[in-house]
């Protein structure tokens, strides 16, 4: 899915960003550009960043 | 994502408005700007489960690039005029096939229940030949069509619209898939949590709101 309508990075972009570390919205904006214009698709960054934080979670990755 | 050129679009987004015939009204009132950015039609489903969520569609012919639409003003401008600020994830794709899985009956009159998911898959290809072994089952599940769209963005991304008998079939459906829908299974948890990831959680809604753009707009 298109994450960031401005630059058009999609959430496989973010989704590998997370993975290699990022954590927060600005960092995510920092290295690929989503969210820095308009800044109108953060809350899907950071739902992103935040599914990631739930699936490295033991509890919820036993599930 | 390749710049391949495109024979049609398909654009879905999943959001929240304060009042969904407020939001048709402005949209419908902007059909200069749709045709702008050669959308041939619009269609909203409503949330039967969630009152104020809808899912969007938007059919648009040859465009020449993905990115150039979904940056156009008027996408901009669609979100603004529905109130929303925050701008969801966008599904961008095109039709793999719909599959029509009834007889035309008296009965199609009725408003039925509309069971959208996008979700990842294994292989889009093998899907479809589970579908299609599957189809008397599903028909027997109370599934009338099943329309399934590929993202361009992510070859095992899918977006699949079912249309099922009624709502207590719908529920059925979606709590007992059968084990062909992988898309329903897929993902699971992500979908039962609003808070998690970029695709939206299942969709079960109906038929609002459905507009033609006229290519002479404009």
């Amino acid at each position: 899915m298109f994450v960031c309508l401005c630059t058009g990075v999609t959430s496989q972009v973010v989704t590998d960003l997370v993975a290699n570390g990022a954590a927060t919205s600005k960092q995510i904006a920092d290295a690929c550009g989503a969210g820095a214009d308009c800044g109108r698709c953060r809350r899907t960054v950071r739902a992103i960043i935040d599914a990631s934080k739930k699936q490295d979670c033991p509890v919820h990755a036993a599930r | 994502m390749g710049e391949h050129e495109l024979h049609s679009l398909i654009l879905a987004a999943d959001f929240s408005v304060d009042d969904v015939e407020s939001m048709w009204s402005s949209i419908s009132a902007r059909q200069d700007h749709l045709a702008g950015m050669a959308a041939h039609h619009v269609v909203v489903y409503k949330s039967i489960w969630e009152p104020g969520r809808v899912l969007v569609t938007i059919g648009i012919r040859h465009p020449n690039s993905v990115r150039d639409v979904l940056r156009s003003p008027a996408i901009f401008e669609l979100f603004d005029v529905s109130g929303v600020d925050d701008i969801p994830a966008i599904f961008a794709g095109e039709v793999v096939e719909k599959i029509d899985l009834h007889e035309t009956s008296p009965d199609d009159a009725v408003a039925h229940v509309i069971v959208g998911v996008i979700t990842l898959v294994q292989d889009v290809a093998t899907l479809m030949d589970k579908v299609h072994g599957a189809a008397d089952r599903f028909a027997h599940a109370g599934v009338r069509k099943i329309w399934v769209y590929r993202a361009f963005d992510d070859g095992q991304e899918v977006m699949i619209l079912q249309e099922i008998e009624n709502e207590v079939r719908a529920r059925r459906w979606i709590d007992h898939p059968d084990a062909a829908a992988e898309w329903m299974s897929l993902g699971e948890e992500e979908r039962s949590d609003p808070s998690t990831g970029a695709h939206p959680t299942v969709f079960v809604g109906t038929l609002a709101h459905l507009m033609t753009v006229d290519e002479r707009v404009n």
